[in-house]
């Protein structure tokens, strides 16, 4: 499991008052506040922030200990991460992308499908990328009761019993008709 | 200009053909198709096809709320990931 995520970036100083042009990666863009100081990938700073009106790229913001131009100046590229443990729990069958990327997939009879690489959605329901050993491309398998019934966070695997053709091995004869 | 009324909805042939086959078998496959073009039928809910996009087929579950829409709208050609950062799933 991922101890900190990345929830955004600094692009920049926005103003000469020491705000910041912070672009957020949350699901709510808002949120980005919502999880407590953010801290720099090493640890090294951390900063409570003051989200201030919404810009083109993300918001202007202010930074706690961040008061000049030149000090958002000098913040500009870096990433902002929160502790995993600082979410809120989710609920029943709700599972958060960050928690499910890097699971070992298997199959129902215990074979090993692959690795969960990035959970997709292109607006028919959220999809499993994933990413093994014997496959040439990935995989992406729908995130459905039925193609997912066991999701074991503690063991860190995922049990699967995707579709017939989905996984190469198992991929019927099945010639292309007749596309115009 | 939108499509005539009178022509109905257009689908390849050859979707419909193996839409028809997946659901007489009852097996739960993955239709694959190469038909961007074609739109969805309310005979395809519930069926799952792999839509190409150029490179790989992408799994589309056809749900009621699809019905009308091309296949191809559901197959992105481009690929971007993004941040997982909060973001959450929920098996349905």
């Amino acid at each position: 499991m991922t101890e900190k995520l990345c929830l955004g970036a600094i692009a920049g100083a926005f103003g000469v008052r020491g705000e910041v042009r912070l672009k957020s990666f949350c699901a709510h863009p808002e949120d980005v506040a919502a999880y407590g100081a953010l801290s720099t990938e090493d640890n090294s700073r951390s900063f409570e922030i003051t989200l201030g009106r919404q810009i083109k790229s993300g918001f202007a913001a202010r930074l706690s200990g961040v008061l000049t131009k030149e000090q958002a100046d000098a913040l500009k590229g870096a990433r902002l991460y929160v502790d995993r443990a600082n979410l809120p729990e989710p609920e029943d069958d709700e599972y958060y992308h960050a928690d499910l990327i890097g699971l070992e997939v298997f199959d129902t009879g215990g074979a090993r499908l692959g690795a969960v690489r990035a959970v997709q959605d292109h607006g028919a329901g959220d999809l499993l990328e994933i990413h093994g050993p014997n496959l040439k491309t990935t995989v992406l398998l729908p995130f459905t009761l039925a193609c997912v019934p066991t999701v074991d966070l503690a063991a860190g695997r995922i049990v699967a019993d995707p579709p017939e053709g989905l996984f190469p091995d198992d991929t019927p004869e099945q010639e292309r008709q007749g596309d115009g | 200009m939108s499509r005539s009324v009178w022509k109905g909805p257009f689908v390849d042939a050859y979707v419909l053909k193996k839409a028809e086959k997946a659901r007489e078998s009852g097996r739960n496959e993955v239709i694959k198709i190469w038909s961007r073009r074609s739109t969805i039928l309310p005979q395809f809910v519930g069926l799952t096809f792999g839509v190409y996009n150029g490179q790989k087929h992408i799994t589309v579950n056809v749900t009621e709320d699809m019905i009308g829409q091309k296949f191809g709208e559901y197959s992105p050609t481009r690929t971007y990931y993004g941040h997982a950062a909060d973001k959450k799933s929920k098996r349905k």
